[in-house]
């Protein structure tokens, strides 16, 4: 028997659906963020033959894509390492990668927005690079970061929809196995486009407010 | 098993001619799409740097959607939905057609930058010059704009690049696609997803390269103002 009607129930699956693609985005921008970050501090740190291998990684992962990076883990590890792979380990591993690959520009380039001045004054004032990059650098360069950081974010929650192909059950797969069953593209899928607007509006919400509250120390007051 | 961890690139050399066809299929879809993301884009800059409300509110709604929504799904609305009110067509136009609408929303932003950047002072010589409206939109602001935005222009070529690789799921046989058959033909994925990711990794450099130049030829008479 196929029921070919909507339930009830559908909207139960559209809801685990969007849980697993909002969890995993949640997972991965962390990861991602994090990495992205040490790769930057290496950067900042210019270590020797580390800073040009990342600088290389991110220049990949960057520039190819996030299919054909979800295929090399998810089907090209397990063959090449002899290692078990599962479709969501394969889709951590990719999206928090090129989720890092982005970070690590938009480090780099907060890092690069504060004057070199004032790295000199604190340097003379007898901080060392650590007490710099925690005290003066890292408070500025979050602040300057956040804006890009959203858009990243708000598109990175896109691209989140591509680990569908490799069997993750996220929205986008739970909208294809909704469109085989129904037959009825246009609700399915404007259900799921739906959902995936407002996931990203309401990310993009956040990163406004948070960007008012960091900066709201070089916003004009008023007289 | 006993062949461990031994990156052997040769295997992939007898079907390399088979995933140059597939190249060439991908840069045959990226250059039809990138005409029509411009030609849409430019419709759409003109209609979010209008006067009129309506226009410039539906324009907005545009960008906003199909910048909001993953491309699979917008590329899966088309794919299965467009049979369902009667229009048959193949993977490819899908793809194209898909493509185009999707960075047509980018594009129009670039070219709106564009417009928005120019010079009051250069439509004002030409009100006075007495040109009429239509006549300064199009020989004077849309030139000057779409060579300025040429290379955010050339980004939302580089990503529709990348972005074409997920046609591959609509049984599109463009570079991914190809590749997908020749990793399962010779049961060596992890060699055949490395090259690829180092070909698009090459062929999106070479592009912005050339957009580079591209944009400096085209900008030379003000080359300070655009560096």
């Amino acid at each position: 028997m196929r029921y070919t009607e909507f339930t009830q129930f559908d909207l139960w699956l559209l809801a685990q659906g969007l849980g697993v693609t909002i969890g995993l985005f949640l997972v991965t921008s962390l990861i991602g963020a994090f990495v992205g970050v040490l790769w930057g501090v290496v950067r900042f740190y210019r270590v020797p033959v580390l800073t040009q291998l990342v600088t290389f990684v991110s220049e990949i992962l960057k520039n190819s894509p996030v299919l054909v990076q979800l295929f090399l883990v998810f089907f090209g590890f397990p063959a090449f390492f002899h290692v078990n792979v599962t479709p969501v380990t394969a889709a951590i591993i990719t999206l928090s990668a090129n989720t890092a690959a982005f970070v690590y520009v938009i480090v780099v380039s907060s890092i690069e927005s504060i004057g070199r001045d004032q790295v000199e004054a604190a340097r003379v004032f007898g901080l060392s690079r650590w007490q710099v990059l925690r005290h003066v650098i890292a408070p500025q360069a979050l602040a300057f970061s956040i804006g890009p950081l959203t858009a990243l974010l708000v598109n990175q929650l896109q691209v989140t929809s591509l680990i569908s192909v490799i069997g993750v059950m996220d929205l986008s797969k739970i909208g294809a196995t909704l469109n085989l069953r129904t037959l009825k593209p246009f609700i399915v899928w404007t259900a799921v486009g739906i959902l995936y607007y407002l996931s990203a509006k309401l990310v993009a919400t956040i990163g406004a407010k948070l960007e008012r509250r960091l900066r709201a120390h070089s916003a004009f007051r008023g007289l | 098993m006993g062949e461990r961890v031994k990156l052997d690139l040769t295997i992939l050399a007898p079907h390399l001619g088979f995933l140059a066809q597939g190249a060439l299929l991908t840069a045959e879809v990226c250059a039809l799409a990138l005409c029509g993301s411009v030609i849409l884009g430019m419709f759409v800059a003109i209609a979010r740097t209008s006067q009129v409300k309506a226009l410039n509110w539906l324009a907005f709604v545009y960008v906003d959607l199909f910048r909001n929504i993953p491309f699979i799904v917008q590329l899966f609305f088309f794919y299965y939905g467009l049979p369902e009110i009667g229009i048959y067509i193949d993977a490819y136009t899908t793809g194209v057609v898909a493509l185009s609408i999707s960075g047509g929303a980018y594009a129009s932003d670039a070219i709106r930058a564009g417009i928005l950047a120019i010079d009051n002072g250069i439509i004002e010589a030409a009100e006075v010059s007495g040109l009429n409206k239509r006549v300064t939109f199009t020989r004077i602001v849309l030139p000057i704009a779409l060579r300025t935005s040429i290379r955010p222009l050339g980004s939302v070529l580089i990503n529709m690049i990348l972005t074409s690789s997920i046609l591959s799921t609509i049984t599109l046989n463009e570079l991914t696609g190809n590749a997908r058959i020749v990793a399962s033909d010779t049961f060596r994925p992890f060699e055949v997803y490395v090259v690829l990711l180092v070909a698009y990794a090459a062929l999106t450099y070479l592009v912005s390269l050339g957009i580079t130049l591209l944009h400096r030829w085209l900008n030379r008479d003000m080359q300070e103002q655009v560096s």
